[in-house]
């Protein structure tokens, strides 16, 4: 392919390149000048991570044609200030604590720049609406917010530079608000995530995915891809010389397919090539025959007597049922005064960690296989990967790499075991890098739920018996499925003492995207169709819904759903503490919004109507034009 | 029923600090090194939550020196002590206590020396952002001097600590057990506005009190709340991951519908301290546990707003609406 001839500015210097006409910007900062600062979190213009100025205004690179760039001048997160300094925004972000994973840093503070830029007395209201565009999974934007707010008055000269300076301690650094010792780095874009790595003679990974949910794999034939030029190796389940398979509880996948696949996306085979583009060229050579097979695609549907099996181990497509006792809810409900019996349901949530998972395998000079990614969990994936590739545990070596937010999506050894295998079958350092929509297809999801709900109470608000049954839909591995259940289990009845209770959560497979650990593990699921209940139960009841909840409450001495004895319970003060900071109005969940008094208060945001901040902040700039 | 209906809700929680209905442990080793700063290995670190910052000021406080003369090296199984992994809410709770104990140990053998040094008892001396002393006397050097005295006698002040939290499986019949040592809680205030034509929900604020056991940095406690709860939010009111015959249909972020800075409501967080008493730090959790409370406390503000209640998650404008239209269907049978 021709290659194109660009000329422009970076961050201050006059740049000739040659590059591919396929490039867009970002793949010419990143790939050809090393500018890593700058991220691809989608590729798609929705996430901001990837954003530069172009001629002085804010562009998301990824949507930019490289060759739009000629004669443009750029500016990077790496140009906005020179090496070991930082800009007031940068302080700011470092002073608040406002970068946590830092993936989606280098955009914000190119946005907060921007925004600071065009409108430099711009308001909170202006700066939101202005850094809409930049998503940040880790934060909940709020320290984001505070921090371009200082810089803003930092650089207004209304509030003293001394504002950027750390907190000092006298006594003691327990409770102390030390800055966070990454910041700079991530406010700088110099911290190199397993995607901004680059090895000597490095190869580049691509992985061809099945496009079936549940299908026999009868042949696949990799002879066309091995044979095109630039192709190092390709691996399939053949190439796996130990025990194949991973998991967190049980190791039911396989590091590629074998015989066959259980969801859509599910890796099949993977090709190391000189640039990604060969790999994924061979990967299209390469040829699988399938024969789809029924699939499942509901938890209750796997339930049923007859239905297709996803794996030979689990003829009833359970994964785990976790059982609690305790008391006796028969006598529990007949003592009830109200009985009361919903069901809820939780969705599929996708981590959307910015960060897409990237790895980089090799094999060292003590042929020790080396995996450097953003894994979770380390110590597991050497176990595992040690088994798999069948070698001794100190031969086996996992780095974590910074990670770029992980939520317990990345505690899935699901690309490692790929990159070790080609790095040992290339003898060349390997690296992945999915694309948005690979990790979204191929990595767990949240568990979604249905929540059969019966709980029984008196007059006065005690609970006397809670019958709780959950399925969840595990999808097509078992990941962390069973450790989910537990936990949900374990939590499901929330903080209150229940005398009898019975409880069932069960997970089974299916041919969807498999569910796994996402914080909270299960919990969140649970304690959402216990705290509707109590809700419920307290207008039912006409008691306040604080109220009700401290007549239930554990104390210490209290016995758990599992019956531990607990030797405190902090409830009573969280509720207390969240009573009085939100000045709560007492009385009972009736619908009473149109009538409340602590509504509207001082600690919380006006509602917002897209555009209208805008709007008011181009009439105060025109005011103050005319004024002045 | 006007356009905009405000309403309230709330929810409490809790939840299990490290891993789960098993017995958990995190390994740590530590060196006062030259010139007074320290290093510390251990087995698995950062995610975002902000825990190398949170160990680099439990290393400082533990030997005596500032939080940025801490060089942590970690989260290589071939060069440091097993840590296990990030996740469960483990991270204060293990790896902190254990790099306390590590520190606690390379100290001693320095107090040992110096103590010697001095002819002093060594319950006497103290450190402290990079000084050491004995209490009553007028003996104080700076790290830098007392790691080079320590070395001078022949010793380098290392220090290895193993935590360990005691949780138990749970009994496959009844589920007796005890899963963890260690327990937090939580309550989060939801204020809502909901557009009942529409069906948009936006939640205005949040009050989030959670138990957290010690607050070691508390600008990191509240950004794990705030990032918490953003999150929960996501889930609660938009975020849906679909897949159609298990091919799935929000494959980007142009489908898949995350929370942006237009959609968070002002978060006030009130941290509450129930230190743990069968660990050195005191120090519990909260990466996780801060998700929990939010989405039924908008489902409970929703209902207070508008008297629909909504069981199915996300409580998307569609579903508002037709909770909305159901409830005046019922109220109008019953009229
Ligand atoms: S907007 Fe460009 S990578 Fe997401
Ligand atoms: S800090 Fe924003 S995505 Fe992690």
């Amino acid at each position: 392919m021709p290659e194109l001839e660009l000329d422009l500015t970076v961050n201050g210097r006059r740049i000739t390149r040659h590059v591919d006409p396929s490039y867009r910007l970002l793949d010419l900062l990143r790939d050809d000048l090393a500018l890593t600062g700058t991220k691809e979190g989608c590729g798609a213009g929705e996430c901001g991570t990837c954003s530069v100025f172009v001629d002085g205004k804010l562009f998301k690179s990824c949507l930019m044609p490289a060759s739009k760039a000629q004669g443009t001048t750029i500016e990077t997160i790496e140009g906005l200030s020179r090496p070991g300094e930082l800009t007031p925004v940068q302080r700011a972000f470092h002073k608040t604590g406002a970068s946590q994973c830092g993936y989606c840093i280098p955009g914000m503070v190119m946005a907060a720049t921007s925004a600071l830029r065009e409108n430099p007395a711009a308001g909170i209201e202006e700066i939101k609406e202005r850094m809409g565009g930049n998503i940040c999974r880790c934060t909940g934007y709020t320290k984001i917010f505070e921090a371009v707010e200082i810089a803003r008055d930092v650089i207004a000269g209304t509030l003293p530079e001394t504002a950027l300076n750390p907190e000092l301690t006298k006594t003691s650094y327990i409770g102390h608000n030390t800055r966070r010792l990454d910041a700079p780095s991530k406010v700088s874009g110099r911290l190199k995530y397993a995607g901004d790595m680059e090895m000597q003679g490095m190869l580049h990974m691509q992985v061809l995915r099945s496009p079936h949910a549940h299908a026999r794999i009868s042949r696949i034939d990799t002879s066309k891809a091995e044979a095109l030029p630039g192709v190092h190796c390709v691996i399939t389940c053949d190439d796996v010389p130990g025990e194949d398979g991973f998991g967190v509880f049980v190791h039911d996948q396989p590091i590629m397919a074998r015989g066959k696949v259980r969801h859509v996306g599910e890796a099949v085979a993977a090709v190391a090539a000189d640039t990604v583009r060969i790999a994924r060229e061979a990967t299209k050579l390469i040829a699988v025959e399938y024969e789809p097979l029924p699939g499942l695609y509901d938890p209750e549907e796997a339930l049923r007597p007859g239905a297709p099996v996803i794996h030979d181990y689990a003829a009833d497509n359970v994964v785990k049922h976790i059982p609690l006792r305790k008391g006796d809810i028969e006598t529990g409900f007949a003592a009830a005064e109200l009985i009361i019996e919903e069901r809820f349901s939780t969705q599929q949530v996708e981590h959307a960690y910015l960060e897409p998972e990237a790895g980089i395998a090799y094999v060292d000079h003590d042929d020790v296989v080396t995996v450097i990614s953003p894994s979770q969990n380390i110590t597991h994936h050497r176990h595992m990967l040690s088994t798999i590739i069948d070698k001794p545990i100190n031969k086996v070596r996992f780095i974590m790499s910074p990670v770029g937010g992980g939520f317990g999506g990345k505690e899935d050894m699901i690309y490692q075991g790929m990159l070790a295998l080609s790095a040992m079958k290339s003898g060349r350092p390997v690296r992945l890098v999915f694309t948005r929509e690979e990790s979204i297809m191929a990595s767990a999801k949240r568990h979604p739920s249905r929540t059969s709900y019966r709980m029984g109470l008196t007059k006065e608000g005690r609970i006397t018996a809670v019958e709780f049954s959950m399925l969840s839909d595990g999808g097509a591995y078992g990941m962390s499925s069973e450790g989910v259940m537990r936990k949900a289990a374990i939590l499901s009845c929330g903080p209150y003492e229940v005398e009898n209770i019975k409880v069932d959560t069960t997970v089974v497979y299916t041919n969807n995207t498999p569910s796994g650990a996402f914080r909270t593990f299960g919990g969140m699921q649970a304690q959402f169709a216990t705290e509707s209940m109590m809700d419920m139960a307290a207008e039912k009841l006409g008691l306040d819904p604080f109220e009700i909840r401290r007549r239930n409450m554990m104390k210490a001495g209290s016995r758990t759903h599992t019956q531990q004895t607990l030797n405190s319970a902090s409830i009573d003060r969280v509720l207390e503490a969240a009573e009085t900071a939100s000045r709560w109005e007492a009385g009972p969940p009736n619908v009473r919004g149109a009538n409340r008094s602590d509504l509207d208060g001082p600690d919380t945001r006006q509602p917002c109507t897209l555009g209208a901040r805008f709007n008011e902040a181009r009439h105060q700039i025109e005011k103050a034009k005319v004024a002045s | 029923m006007k356009r905009k209906m405000r309403g309230r809700g709330v929810a409490a929680s809790w939840y299990g600090i490290a891993r789960t209905a098993t017995i958990d442990r995190a390994g740590a080793w530590a060196e006062l090194d030259d010139g007074g700063t320290a290093k510390v290995l251990t087995g698995v670190t950062e995610i975002g939550e902000g825990i190398l910052t949170l160990l680099s000021q439990v290393a400082a406080e533990e030997l005596g020196v500032k939080p940025e003369q801490v060089t942590i090296g970690d989260n290589d199984t071939a060069r440091s002590p097993e840590a296990a992994h990030a996740g469960a809410t483990r991270q204060t709770y293990m790896i902190g206590n254990s790099v306390a104990l590590a520190c606690r140990e390379a100290k001693a053998r320095l107090f040992d020396e110096i103590a010697q040094a001095w002819e002093v008892p060594v319950e006497d001396l103290r450190s402290f952002d990079g000084f050491l002393w004995a209490e009553s006397t007028n003996k104080r050097i700076t790290m830098e001097e007392a790691v080079a005295l320590c070395k001078k006698r022949g010793v380098v002040p290392v220090g290895s600590g193993s935590f360990t939290a005691h949780g138990t499986g749970l009994d496959p019949v009844d589920g007796h057990g005890s899963p963890w040592q260690a327990y937090v809680f939580g309550t989060q205030v939801a204020e809502v506005e909901v557009d009942t034509i529409t069906g948009e929900v936006q939640v205005l604020g949040i009050w989030a009190a959670h138990d957290v056991g010690r607050a070691i940095n508390p600008r990191g406690v509240e950004g794990q709340i705030e990032g918490g709860v953003v999150q929960g939010l996501g889930q609660a009111l938009m975020e849906d991951y679909q897949t159609s015959e298990g091919h799935p249909v929000t494959h980007g972020f142009a489908k898949y519908i995350l929370p942006t800075s237009l959609d968070v409501p002002q978060i006030n967080s009130v941290i509450v301290e129930d230190p743990d008493p069968l660990s050195p730090l005191g120090a519990k959790g909260i990466g996780e546990p801060s998700l929990i409370p939010t989405a039924p406390a908008v489902m409970n503000a929703i209902y207070d707003a508008i008297g629909a209640r909504i069981r199915d998650l996300p409580a998307t404008p569609e579903r508002v609406l037709a909770a909305l239209h159901e409830k005046r269907r019922a109220d109008a049978q019953t009229a």
